[in-house]
C-alpha cells in the first residue's frame, strides 16, 4: 500500500509525526490518520513505517508514551512531544521551509524549463 | 538526544523486551481494530473491513520485526538468545556437556599445574648474583670420573689458592645434618644449621641484611662447640632471627646459646636466602678450616664444594686446571693419589636429578593435551554431524548462514568457558597435589605457584581447540546445500562415513597417545616395583628412628658413651621394643664416613693393592644391629666390656671380611682405619649403601671406645612389634625422664627414612599413572562415542540387512571389528612411537629396560582390553536394533 508515490522518506515522516503531535497527544492510528487526512489522502503512512519511526524518535527522547483509554474506552498508547521535541519540530520545519523555497526557486527558474 | 540517553533506552529495552513485546502487540491489535471500526463506518461488512485493515498493516510480524530492529537492541538480544539456546542446548545434552568440561579441564589444570612445576623448578634461575657463573666441584676417582664425592679439607684448601678461573671458591658441611640445641629447659629446640667456609657469602654474592658475614680469621675451629675457649659466631637467617630474637635491630653482637655453647651474633641473613645445596637453614657457622694443612687429612672427605668461575673464564678452562691440580695433589698425598675432580654448572648439578623427571612430567603433560584436543575435536565433530541436519533445516527455513555460524560459536564459547572455568580448579588442587607429592623430594617445589602466562596458554590452547572444532561443522553445514544435507541423512543408509573415517583416525591416534603413557607408567612401576624388592640387608619395618644430640657442652665424651648406652637400655625395656641402639648414619640413606681401610694381620697384611679398601665407617651404641635386624654371621658383636679402656675393637660385614681375609677367618683378625689398629670381634651381614640396594663394605665401631673422636649426635634406631609411629609418646616420655633438655629430632619410622631417595621415582610415577588412567579414560572415551554414532547413523543399514537375513551377531561381529580395528591401528601406532620415546627414560628406570617386553605387552593387553570394552558396548546396541523401528525411524 502506498509504496510507490505516497511513501515517505523517513526523514519527512518524522517531520510530519512532530507537528501531527505538536496539538496534542495522539495513538499510532490517529497519527496515520491524521497525516493521510490532512495531506488529503496524498501521503499513506505505513505501519511497517510509522511504528519503528515511532520507537526511534522515542528512543531518541524526541517523543514520550503513555497509555490512555479512548473515547470508545478502549487502552491505546498515546504518543506526545516532548520539549527536545517541540525543538526538534522547530528546527525541522525552519530547514524544511528553507529547503523548499530554494527548491521551489530553482523549479520555477525560467531557464530550468528548458526554454531557449 | 544525547548518546548517553540513547544507550540508557536501548538497555531499558533489553530489560523489559518482554513487556514491550505485549504492549507492541497490543498497540497494533489497536490499530487493526480502529482502522476495521474506519472500514465499518464507511459501510463495509465486518469481515472484509477486518481483512481490509490486516491488509493495510502489511503482516503483523513484518511490522514487529521492524520495530526490534528500531529499538537497537537486536544484536544483543540475539545473543543472549543464542547464550540461552545454547544453555537449553547443552542441558537437554549433559552427557556431552559434561564430557567435554571435564576434558578441558583435565588439560588446562593439569598442563598448567605441570607446567608450573617444571618452570619453577627446572627454568627458574638460581637466586643469586650471575647464577650462571656458579659451579660445584666434585670429589671424583681415576676409575670413576663420573663419580660425585665429596672433597677434603687438604684439596678444598688447594682449590681455593690454585684454580685462577675461579674468582672464589667456598667450602660447606652439607656432610651430615648438623643440627643444634637452641635454648634452655623447656623451650629446646633443635635447629639447623650449615658450617660453611668464611667466603661463602662472597661466592653466592650475598650480603647480610644486617651486621657481616664470616672473616678469614672464623675458621680457625672457634665454630666447632668441642673448642670453648675461642668465641665463636654465627650468622642467623631472616626466619630465625624474627622467630627467636623477635627481629630485634640489634641482633649483632647479641649472645645465642647452642648446644650449650653461646656464640655471637655477627649478622642476619635477608628474607628468602637459602644455601644452594642444603636449602634452608636456621644459622650459618664458621667451618673448622685448621686441618687444610694437615697432610693426614687429605683423604678425609666431607665438604660440599661451590665456587663462582670468573667471567673471562670457562668452564673447560677451570677444569683443565682443577686436572692439573688433581695430578700435584696425588703426587704430593699417596692417600689420595687416585683422587681426581669434575666441575658442574651449579643449576644443572642442583635440578638435574629431578629434570628428568620433570621432562618426563612435561611429556606427559604434552600428550594429555593433545589427547585432550584430539578428544575436544572428536566430540564437537560428532556432534556437529548429528546435528549438521538441524542447521540444514534452519537454513531451508531462512536462517542466516553467519546467524547459525554465531550461535555455533557461541555454543562453544559457553562449553569453553565453563571447562576452562573447571580447569582452574582443576590447576589449583593439582598444584596442591603436586606440592604435597613432591615436598622434599624435588628441590625448591616450595615455591611453586600458578604461572599466569602458563594458565593463559593452556586456556588459550583448549579454548581454541573447542571453538575451532566447534565451528568446522557449522562451515561446513553452511557451505552444503541444505536439501543435501537434508537428504543425506534421511534417505541414505549409511550417510556421513567420510566423515566418519576421520574421526577414526582421531581415535586411533588417542589409543595411540594412551598407549605412550602406559608404557611410560608401565616401565615406571616396574621399576618401583623392583626396587621394594631390594634387599637392603635391614629390616626396614616396625623400626622409630630419631636423632638424639647430647650438647658437648653438658656431656663429655665419657658421659656421652654412657648416656647412648643407658637410653639404649631404657628405651629397649619399653613395652613392645624388641631392641633399641644407635648409628652414626642410618642405613641405606646413602654413603658417610668412606675411609680407607688396611688389613693388618691375615694373608693380605701389607699388600698396597688387595690389602687395601674404602669402606663405610659407622659407630654403633647398644643393641644396634638387633635393633635393624642384621643378622650376626660370626663372632660377637659390642658389649659393655668393649669400653675406652679396652683395645679397640670392630664389627665388619661379610663383604668386608671376604675381600680382607680371604680364605680365612676373619674374626681375630686386625685392621688399621679411622686413625686405630683394631681387632675384628664379630662379622654382620651385608647392608646396602642406599635405597637401590647398592653394596659396600662395612666397618663398625662401638660408640663407647669411639666417643672421643667426635660428638656423633647418634640416631637413634628403636624396634618395636607394633606400629613405630605409635610408639614415639613412649619414647619421648622416656627420654624426657633421662634428661628433660634433650630433644628428639626428626623422629620417622626407618622404612620412610630409607624411602626417601625413592619419592622422587613415585612422585613421577603417580603423576603418569594418573595421566595414563586419564589417557585410557579418554580414548576409551573415543572409542565407545564414534562407534556409538557410527551405530546410530547406519541403524537404517542395520536395519536392512536384519531384514534380508543377516544375523544379529553378525551386526554385533562388524560393529566390534571395527572398533577393534580402529584400537589395533592406534595401539600399533602408540607402540612404535613409544618405543625411542621410553629410551629418555632410561635414568629414571630402575633395573627395567626400557624395551621391557612385558611392560610394552601389558600396556598393549590393558588397552586392548579397555578398548573391547569400550567397542563392546555399542556393538550390543547395534545386535538389539529393531528391523522394522528401524526402518521407521526417519
Amino acid at each position: 500500500m502506498a509504496e510507490s508515490d505516497g511513501e515517505l522518506l523517513q526523514g519527512t515522516l518524522e517531520m510530519l509525526v512532530l507537528r501531527t503531535l505538536a496539538h496534542e497527544p495522539m495513538h499510532g492510528w490517529g497519527i496515520a490518520h491524521r497525516i493521510e487526512s490532512m495531506s488529503g489522502r496524498v501521503f499513506l503512512v505505513s505501519q511497517g513505517s510509522l511504528y519503528p519511526a515511532l520507537v526511534r524518535m522515542k528512543r531518541r527522547g524526541l517523543l514520550a508514551s503513555e497509555w490512555r483509554t479512548t473515547e470508545n474506552n478502549r487502552r491505546a498508547r498515546y504518543y506526545g512531544l516532548t520539549a527536545a521535541g517541540r525543538n526538534q519540530l522547530q528546527v525541522e520545519r525552519s530547514g524544511w521551509l528553507r529547503a523548499s523555497t530554494a527548491i521551489n526557486a530553482i523549479l520555477n527558474a525560467h531557464w530550468a524549463l528548458g526554454e531557449t | 538526544m544525547s548518546l548517553a540517553s540513547d544507550l540508557l533506552e536501548r538497555f531499558r529495552a533489553l530489560w523489559h523486551r518482554r513487556r514491550d513485546e505485549e504492549e507492541l502487540a497490543e498497540e497494533l491489535r489497536f490499530h487493526v481494530d480502529q482502522e476495521a471500526a474506519q472500514h465499518v463506518s464507511a459501510g463495509v461488512e465486518e469481515d472484509e473491513a477486518r481483512r481490509l485493515s490486516q491488509v493495510a498493516l502489511g503482516g503483523v510480524e513484518q511490522v514487529k520485526e521492524a520495530v526490534r530492529d528500531a529499538r537497537g537492541t537486536r544484536l544483543l538480544e540475539e545473543s543472549l538468545g543464542d547464550m540461552q539456546y545454547a544453555l537449553r542446548n547443552l542441558a537437554r545434552n549433559p552427557g556431552f556437556a559434561a564430557v567435554v568440561i571435564l576434558t578441558l579441564a583435565l588439560g588446562i589444570g593439569g598442563t598448567t599445574a605441570v607446567f608450573s612445576a617444571v618452570d619453577a623448578v627446572l627454568l627458574a634461575p638460581l637466586p643469586y648474583e650471575e647464577p650462571g657463573q656458579l659451579v660445584r666441584l666434585y670429589g671424583a676417582s681415576v676409575n670413576d670420573l663420573s663419580f660425585r664425592g665429596f672433597s677434603s679439607p687438604v684439596q678444598f684448601g688447594a682449590y681455593r689458592e690454585q684454580l685462577p678461573s675461579l674468582e672464589s671458591v667456598a667450602a660447606i658441611l652439607t656432610y651430615n645434618t648438623k643440627g643444634a640445641d637452641v635454648g634452655a629447659g623447656e623451650d629446646v629446640r633443635r635447629i639447623r644449621v650449615l658450617p660453611t667456609s668464611a667466603n661463602y657469602l662472597a661466592v653466592l654474592r650475598a650480603r647480610p641484611e644486617i651486621g657481616r658475614g664470616f672473616q678469614p680469621e672464623d675458621e680457625n675451629g672457634s665454630g666447632i662447640e668441642d673448642n670453648v675457649d675461642a668465641a665463636p659466631v654465627v650468622l642467623l637467617s631472616h626466619g630465625f632471627w624474627q622467630d627467636q630474637l623477635h627481629g630485634d635491630p640489634g641482633a649483632v653482637g647479641r649472645t645465642l646459646v647452642m648446644n650449650g655453647v653461646a656464640y655471637t651474633v655477627t649478622g642476619v641473613m635477608p628474607d628468602g636466602f637459602r644455601d644452594p645445596v642444603a636449602g634452608a637453614v636456621d644459622a650459618w657457622v664458621p667451618l673448622d678450616l685448621s686441618q687444610a694443612r694437615d697432610p693426614s687429612e687429605a683423604g678425609n672427605h666431607y665438604l660440599t664444594v661451590v665456587g663462582r668461575l670468573r667471567r673471562d673464564a670457562s668452564l673447560a678452562r677451570a677444569q683443565a686446571e682443577l686436572d692439573g691440580l688433581s695430578l700435584r695433589l696425588a703426587e704430593q698425598y699417596p692417600s689420595i693419589k687416585e683422587e681426581r675432580a669434575r666441575l658442574y654448572p651449579l643449576k644443572e648439578d642442583i635440578v638435574g636429578s629431578s629434570s628428568r623427571a620433570l621432562e618426563i612430567m612435561l611429556g606427559a603433560v604434552g600428550l594429555v593435551l593433545l589427547l585432550v584436543c584430539v578428544n575436544i575435536a572428536n566430540l564437537m565433530l560428532v556432534r556437529g554431524s548429528e546435528r549438521s541436519r538441524e542447521f540444514a533445516l534452519r537454513t531451508a527455513l531462512g536462517a542466516g548462514r553467519t546467524r547459525i555460524v554465531r550461535q555455533l560459536l557461541v555454543e562453544s564459547l559457553t562449553l569453553a568457558m565453563a571447562g576452562a572455568m573447571a580447569g582452574l580448579l582443576v590447576a589449583r588442587l593439582a598444584m596442591a597435589a603436586i606440592v604435597v607429592l613432591g615436598s622434599g623430594t624435588i628441590p625448591r617445589l616450595a615455591s611453586l605457584s600458578l604461572n599466569p602466562w602458563l594458565l593463559l596458554f593452556a586456556l588459550a590452547v583448549a579454548i581454541g581447540c573447542a571453538v575451532v572444532f566447534g565451528l568446522t561443522p557449522a562451515i561446513r553445514a553452511a557451505r552444503t546445500q541444505p536439501g543435501d544435507a537434508l537428504r543425506d541423512q534421511s534417505r541414505s543408509s549409511t550417510g556421513g562415513r567420510r566423515s566418519l573415517r576421520v574421526r577414526e583416525w582421531l581415535v586411533a591416534w588417542q589409543v595411540a597417545l594412551a598407549v605412550i603413557l602406559l608404557v611410560g607408567a608401565g616401565l615406571l612401576l616396574a621399576s618401583f616395583a623392583r626396587i621394594q624388592r631390594v634387599a637392603l640387608g635391614v629390616k626396614a619395618d616396625h623400626v622409630l628412628t630419631f636423632e638424639l644430640n647430647l650438647p658437648s657442652a653438658r656431656y663429655d665424651s665419657t658421659a656421652r658413651a654412657q648416656f647412648y648406652e643407658q637410653i639404649a637400655t631404657a628405651l629397649a625395656a619399653l613395652p613392645g621394643v624388641r631392641a633399641a641402639g644407635g648409628i652414626s648414619k642410618l642405613p641405606a640413606t646413602g654413603a658417610y664416613h668412606q675411609w680407607g681401610v688396611a688389613a693388618i694381620s691375615g694373608p693380605l697384611a701389607g699388600d698396597a693393592q688387595r690389602g687395601q679398601i674404602g669402606a663405610q665407617n659407622r659407630t654403633v651404641s647398644g643393641e644396634y644391629f638387633q635393633a635393624a635386624g642384621i643378622p650376626v654371621l660370626a663372632g660377637r658383636t659390642f658389649t659393655q666390656g668393649d669400653d675406652a679402656r679396652a683395645p679397640d675393637r670392630v664389627v665388619v660385614s661379610k663383604s668386608l671380611a671376604e675381600r680382607l681375609y680371604p680364605g680365612t677367618n676373619a674374626v681375630g683378625q686386625k685392621l688399621h682405619t679411622g686413625g686405630r689398629d683394631s681387632e675384628i670381634i664379630g662379622v654382620v651381614g651385608d647392608v646396602a649403601v642406599d635405597n637401590e640396594g647398592r653394596s659396600d663394605t662395612y666397618v663398625y665401631h662401638a660408640h663407647r671406645q669411639f666417643a672421643g673422636d667426635r660428638n656423633w649426635a647418634l640416631m637413634q634406631v628403636v624396634a618395636t612389634t607394633g606400629s613405630a609411629t605409635a610408639l614415639e609418646p613412649a619414647v619421648r616420655r622416656a627420654l624426657a625422664e633421662a634428661d628433660p633438655q634433650l630433644v628428639m629430632f626428626h623422629p620417622v619410622p626407618l622404612d620412610e627414612a630409607i624411602g626417601q631417595g625413592a619419592a622422587q621415582r613415585v612422585f613421577t610415577m603417580r603423576i603418569l599413572l594418573t595421566f595414563a588412567a586419564v589417557a585410557l579414560a579418554l580414548s576409551a572415551l573415543g572409542l565407545f562415542g564414534v562407534l556409538s554414532y557410527s551405530v546410530k547413523l547406519r541403524t537404517r543399514e542395520f536395519g536392512i540387512r536384519m531384514a534380508l537375513g543377516a544375523e544379529r551377531a553378525d551386526i554385533g561381529r562388524m560393529v566390534l571389528r571395527r572398533g577393534l580395528a580402529v584400537a589395533a591401528a592406534g595401539i600399533a601406532i602408540g607402540v612404535c612411537t613409544a618405543l625411542p620415546l621410553t629410551r629418555l627414560m632410561t635414568s629414571v628406570l630402575f633395573e627395567v629396560s626400557p624395551l621391557d617386553p612385558r611392560v610394552l605387552l601389558g600396556a598393549i593387553a590393558f588397552m586392548g582390553l579397555v578398548a573391547a570394552v569400550a567397542a563392546y558396548l555399542p556393538a550390543r546396541r547395534a545386535t538389539g536394533i529393531d528391523p522394522i523401528a528401524s526402518m521407521r525411524v526417519e
